[in-house]
């Protein structure tokens, strides 16, 4: 049974993790093919994936409605919306324009997704304002310079920004856009390398942790 | 005085959304034409690589944006499809968010039909794939592997749009506009992988995060935001809604700078005096 249950998954992730591994540097016919498959089977467990998350996300929401829990109105919302999607998709076989007329999925993606997707995101900039106004305040020597960079680059990004700087300072030679090409070439570059070089590294040693048995979590407790 | 000031730093928010309702309603209604005057050289890089690709070449578009960023990534894409099509390239489109689609197909209603290209011979739109490494890898050896047919169920080997496409071998550039990270397995899967340019479109918020691959040449170019979207239409000469939407950024951005400066203002005046 501890075959099975232990020594068997291990196995299976520890060959074919070294296989992709190595395919990924051997260019030979058999590799190239052997990664292809493995693609294949990817988008297979994806939409396994996807439906397992769906089933998730109706158990989740529907015990919520069960149970009248707090906000159990806005699960009602999930339902609608996937039916308000999912219908007019089957009828309309996942085409949302057929002979130069909009479809019913066409109809629900324009009019529905489309607005409330849009909607959510437009709400943010509302926040972003609020929140700059209240909390973008200098106390200290590192909140100094996060605000000088900040409102350069905000000057910057906008034409009446530019133009702003240039009647101010534009005797100095330095324009705003040169400015802004270096906080973003030299300090912005090098903190972002740096996170990108250590979220590699971090992501290697998982893989190879994984690879090699050391990470187990994926198999359960049991 | 002090508790007035006090007052204003702890005001309603409620002020500030309406006074930021204000500033961006009216330049929506009634643009006010700001210049833009600047061209960023990551921009004019994008432009540069699209440009000099030959006449009759197959480029990939991967737009990959859905409504949430529409107005900052769809600018961008109609300015890059637009010109594509002005240079007589052939166009393939491709797209790994399944909020895309919808889209895709406002894109493709208008702007192919502009300059007089049709669909089979000098554009093709691809279904969404859920799996965008998964699909990248693929086309490296057999682009059909995973595209076998377009969107309106065609076979993909017999359209004449794809005459003498097999892999990334006969793809001189790729295009992928996109609110998410998926640019970011382009250049790493795809372009430093097979030796193909790669040129991206994605929000303001995270262009800073590809300072890195500009720096090291792994991304040939990229427009960022709707400044960026601004910037490349007036290279291609052919201004739309990133133009016009200059003038509601540069209002909202304004009261942005202001509100900070007040705050901190107040803050040192009521500290120190």
């Amino acid at each position: 049974m501890k075959i099975i249950k232990n020594y068997l998954p291990l196995a299976m992730v520890m060959v074919m993790g070294l296989l992709m591994l190595g395919s990924y540097y051997v260019p030979h016919k058999l590799s190239v093919d052997y990664v292809e498959q493995m693609n294949k089977w990817e988008n297979i467990v994806f939409a396994f994936a996807f439906l397992l998350g769906l089933l998730s996300l109706f158990v989740s929401h529907y015990g919520k409605i069960r149970r009248r829990q707090d906000g159990w109105g806005y699960s009602i919302f999930v339902f609608v919306g996937f039916l308000i999607m999912v219908v007019p998709s089957l009828i309309s076989g996942g085409k949302q324009m057929v002979d130069g007329q909009v479809t019913g999925l066409g109809w629900s993606f324009r009019y529905v997704y489309n607005a409330l997707s849009a909607t959510m995101f437009a709400v943010l900039a509302f926040y972003i304002v609020s929140t700059a106004y209240r909390s973008f305040r200098i106390k200290s020597a590192q909140a100094f310079v996060l605000f000088v960079a900040a409102f350069i680059l905000i000057l910057g990004k906008v034409p009446l920004g530019q133009m702003a700087w240039e009647s101010v300072l534009g005797w100095t030679g330095y324009g705003i856009d040169r400015v802004i090409e270096w906080i973003m070439s030299v300090p912005a570059v090098a903190g972002k390398r740096g996170i990108m070089i250590g979220i590699a590294i971090g992501a290697i040693v998982t893989s190879l942790k994984i690879i090699f048995g050391i990470e187990r979590q994926y198999m359960g407790k049991d | 005085m002090k508790e007035n000031l006090l007052k204003f730093l702890k005001i309603d928010r409620r002020w500030i959304f309406l006074a930021l309702a204000m500033i961006l309603f009216v330049p929506i209604i009634k643009p006010i034409g700001l210049p833009n005057k600047t061209i960023s050289k990551d921009v004019q890089n994008a432009f540069n690589y699209l440009d000099k690709v030959p006449a009759g070449s197959f480029v990939l578009f991967s737009l990959d944006y859905d409504p949430s960023t529409r107005p900052e990534l769809h600018p961008q894409a109609v300015a890059a499809l637009r010109y594509a099509f002005k240079k007589n390239l052939r166009v393939g489109i491709v797209t790994y968010i399944a909020g895309s689609t919808g889209l895709i197909q406002q894109l493709i209603e208008k702007v192919p039909a502009e300059a007089g290209k049709v669909n089979g011979t000098d554009y093709v739109v691809y279904p969404y794939m859920a799996n965008a490494v998964a699909a990248m890898t693929q086309m490296a050896s057999d682009f059909y592997g995973i595209y076998d047919k377009d969107i309106d169920g065609r076979d993909a080997r017999s359209l004449p749009v794809m005459k003498g496409v097999r892999n990334y071998k006969d793809i001189p550039l790729i295009v992928n506009i996109t609110g998410t990270s998926i640019l970011d397995f382009w250049v790493a899967y795809v372009g430093d992988k097979y030796n193909v340019p790669v040129v991206g479109g994605v929000t303001a918020i995270s262009q800073p995060g590809y300072g890195p691959y500009l720096q090291t040449g792994q991304l040939k170019g990229l427009i960022g935001g709707m400044k960026g979207a601004a910037e490349f239409e007036s290279l291609v000469k052919e201004p739309g809604k990133g133009t016009s939407g200059i003038d509601a950024l540069n209002l909202a951005h304004l009261m942005v700078l202001l509100l900070i400066l007040t705050s901190n203002i107040i803050l040192l005046v009521v500290r120190y005096l």
